[in-house]
């Protein structure tokens, strides 16, 4: 939309050429200049530049669509607002699913299964709509080469043997799964770039990036000067044009993100701990760093574990530079936390189950759900979540 | 009158050519009138050589005169005429003081203003009384917050309350939703409304007054949903559209009494090479947002993201979009985490003390923390009995 051409927004053809003189060619460069910068440049009165600025601004404006609107279209078509998990309880929880028309992370700790959730999902997406499912394709980029088509098929098989009853069922569904191997940002973000079309033509219903996070924390190392905002701003453009595939065509995104222990000899990021959800603790700590500190055995009550967690950031920060303070966060910084809307952090509890926690969601409140991994998939333990 | 043509709002041309033909005030451009301007600007020697300069002779000039446009149109002295005239009228009634134009009055009159206009409720009856009452209209209202804390929620509720009938206690309005991040989920706002229509519904039953029943017909689900207009915008430049032609569209919707601009902060925050362009574009915005809440009496609610300040010897959450746009908003409430409760504060007010209270977010929408020793509420009403009684009073 800002890249529209002012040609497209009906100004005279007499202007767009004055204007171009000036590189001015798009209704984003129109809108950014100030009024007496605009006088000069098209050299109009002060009333008359206030009409062009009316006219390219209608160009550019979205549609204004009634929540009523809105609501009788989610009402006409009721399966295409979520893609159940078949998780029942989490589908409870989550009025339906995971959400379509916006972006849902999961992240955890490393082997809690993340690709395995997501390897579910596709298999669910394919399913035809009677079964909860969305009846698409599936575009899965993978940045860590942990895909397995044999697991998506022993999934299948094994989660609905009523349905893939055959060879050629599981056939046509392997064939909608389409799976990308990328591993760079930049290969990344050319992708995503190129979902449009494939999305129209393969009649996409799912996209999945499994993980986000491996591949931007490979490339960026934050110690370095303006790697940050290098970071924030490749993580942002990506964020926004997934979210608008998501919201042009209605269909779910599913990323994942890994977790972060941040230690350092300095200042301590305590600021980064912006909710309680977001703050893990590991009942079995994978991070050797983090084992040597001595309080770090902790006990598994989430509160308790918080509490003690914050007390190592702020001994961190108020006791000088050469003491060690680490927190347990979500990876890719504040501002990613702001661009997703769902997040689902999956933990490990008393091995092997391990509990799967609704940490952000319009529509839901914090809940925890304990699931083990089995042949079938995600299998939800019937306890009461909290 | 005395006004100097350099000064007057006509295009930069036509100015330069007026002032080479030598008038310096307004008052003379107006006397000579539209023939005699035209033909004045080409009488002009400046002019003169300018032209046969370019043009190589004289004879060519005479030639080509005809062709070529020395001086102004008839038409175009004009319009030139009729712009002048309509600025020195202007600048006239503002210096006479009379009404109309001119936005000054007393701070009496403003203090009747401000006691007769209503406030937007957020139904947590300890965030409208750290506000004076509840969101004020003709006020910038920014809200700043964590992702996941609750401010989608809080705006999402706001669009709802504003509707309620004005013998509930509310303005009954309509509500503008700009969206730049996509976080507006109309099942959510479903849930909201139909709450709100159960808590009028009960207080309706109550009390069996005649206006409540009258109001209680119009006021139903559905056209709850049917005044909230939804606009998304994926980038900056259509928020900045969308914000031109606002006073337009809030000249044809009249109703409307609360413009909400969930994440003004996203679009803004990335991609942005020139920050000085980014700091002109948003104190724009913020201007123009206060003519619009001035102009049109409406509340106007603004969503803003926190973003990580690394000081020297700590680093602290602070709003974001910098220190300049902390001066945009009139008030301004940061929400936050302490262990596992959502608090509210207000940060930055003309009227109201500094102060922290939590809330809570149920199924029905933004609440008070309910206080554990209650008297059994019906379904419905999840708010303190003291919210209702106040509700009581006002009326």
């Amino acid at each position: 939309m800002a890249a529209k051409k002012l040609r497209r927004a009906r100004l005279s053809q007499e202007l767009c050429e004055r204007l171009s003189r000036h590189q001015i060619t798009t209704c984003q460069d129109f809108l950014c200049l100030s009024l007496l910068d605009l006088m000069k440049v098209t050299g109009q009165s002060y009333g008359n530049v206030q009409k062009l600025l009316c006219k390219v601004s209608l160009a550019c404006a979205p549609k204004m669509q009634t929540a009523y609107e809105m609501k009788v279209r989610r009402a006409v078509n009721p399966s295409s607002a979520f893609l159940s998990t078949s998780l029942h309880g989490l589908d409870k929880v989550l009025h339906g699913g995971v959400p379509c028309g916006s972006l849902t992370e999961i992240t955890s700790p490393p082997g809690c299964g993340k690709t395995q959730f997501c390897i579910m999902m596709s298999v669910l997406a394919t399913l035809p709509i009677s079964m909860g499912g969305l009846n698409g394709a599936v575009i899965y980029i993978d940045t860590e080469s942990a895909f397995s088509a044999e697991r998506l098929v022993e999934i299948a098989g094994n989660r609905f043997p009523a349905y893939f009853d055959s060879d050629e069922k599981l056939f046509s569904m392997t064939c909608s799964v389409y799976l990308y191997r990328e591993l760079t940002c930049g290969s990344v973000l050319k992708r995503i770039k190129s979902l449009e079309e494939e999305i129209i033509s393969k009649k996409v219903k799912l996209i999945i990036i499994d993980s986000v996070a491996s591949v931007v924390r490979k490339e960026f190392d934050t110690k370095l000067q303006g790697n940050l905002t290098e970071r924030s701003n490749f993580l942002a453009r990506g964020a926004s044009l997934l979210k608008y595939l998501a919201e042009e065509f209605s269909i779910p995104v599913i990323l994942t993100n890994q977790i972060t222990t941040r230690l350092s000899n300095g200042p301590a990021i305590q600021a980064d701990l912006v909710s309680p959800a977001d703050d893990l603790s590991l009942s079995e700590v994978l991070d050797s760093s983090l084992q040597s500190h001595p309080l770090v055995r902790l006990p598994k009550n989430r509160l308790e574990s918080s509490r003690i967690l914050l007390e190592i950031c702020l001994a961190g920060a108020s006791g000088g530079r050469k003491r060690e303070s680490g927190c347990v966060t979500a990876a890719l910084g504040n501002t990613w936390s702001h661009s997703v809307n769902t997040r689902l952090i999956l933990q490990y509890h008393d091995l092997p189950t391990r509990q799967i926690r609704v940490a952000k969601s319009p529509v839901a409140p914090f809940s925890t759900f304990f699931y083990t991994i089995e042949k079938s998939g995600f299998v939800l333990q019937e306890t009461d979540s909290e | 009158m005395q006004r100097d043509v350099g000064s007057l709002p006509l295009a930069p041309a036509l100015r330069a050519r007026l002032v080479a033909a030598g008038f310096q005030t307004a008052q003379e451009v107006l006397e000579t009138g539209p023939c005699g301007l035209s033909k004045d600007s080409l009488l002009s020697p400046e002019f003169w050589l300018q032209c046969t300069t370019a043009l190589g002779s004289f004879e060519n000039l005479i030639v080509s005169s005809r062709n070529i446009e020395i001086g102004i149109s008839k038409e175009e002295a004009l319009e030139a005429l009729q712009v002048v005239r309509q600025e020195c009228h202007s600048d006239a009634t503002r210096t006479a003081g009379a009404p109309g134009t001119s936005r000054k009055c007393t701070a009496l009159e403003l203090l009747e203003q401000e006691q007769a206009q209503g406030f937007i409720i957020t139904f947590c009856s300890a965030l409208d009384n750290v506000l004076g009452g509840g969101v004020q209209l003709t006020k910038i209202t920014e809200i700043c917050g964590a992702p996941g804390v609750g401010k989608t929620q809080l705006c999402m509720q706001l669009a709802v309350d504003v509707q309620i009938p004005e013998c509930f206690g509310g303005l009954a309005g309509e509500a503008v939703f700009i969206d730049t991040e996509g976080s507006f989920m109309v099942d959510r706002v479903v849930d909201i409304a139909a709450a709100c229509v159960q808590h009028c519904q009960l207080i309706a039953e109550a009390h069996q007054e005649e206006d409540h029943l009258k109001a209680l017909e119009t006021f139903s689900l559905e056209s709850i949903l049917s005044h909230i207009y939804y606009f998304r915008c994926r980038d900056y430049t259509e928020l900045l559209a969308e914000v031109y032609l606002l006073p337009d569209f809030l000249s044809e919707h009249s109703k409307v009494r609360l413009v909400v601009i969930d994440g003004i902060a996203f679009p803004f925050r990335h991609d942005f090479e020139d920050l000085s362009l980014r700091t002109r574009l948003l104190n724009g915005l913020a201007q123009q947002l206060i003519i619009i809440a001035n102009d049109h009496k409406a509340a106007v609610v603004l969503t803003n993201q926190m973003t990580t300040r690394i000081g020297q010897s700590q680093s602290t959450l602070v709003p974001a979009l910098g220190e300049s746009w902390g001066h945009a908003a009139t008030v301004r409430l940061i929400f936050h985490w302490d262990n596992n409760q959502r608090l509210a504060t207000l940060y930055k007010s003309p009227s109201q003390k500094e102060s922290t209270i939590p809330y809570h977010i149920t199924p029905h929408g933004f609440r008070d923390v309910q206080p554990p020793a209650v008297t059994q509420n019906p379904e419905g009403t999840e708010m303190n009995p003291r919210k209702r009684l106040r509700r009581e009073e006002e009326k």
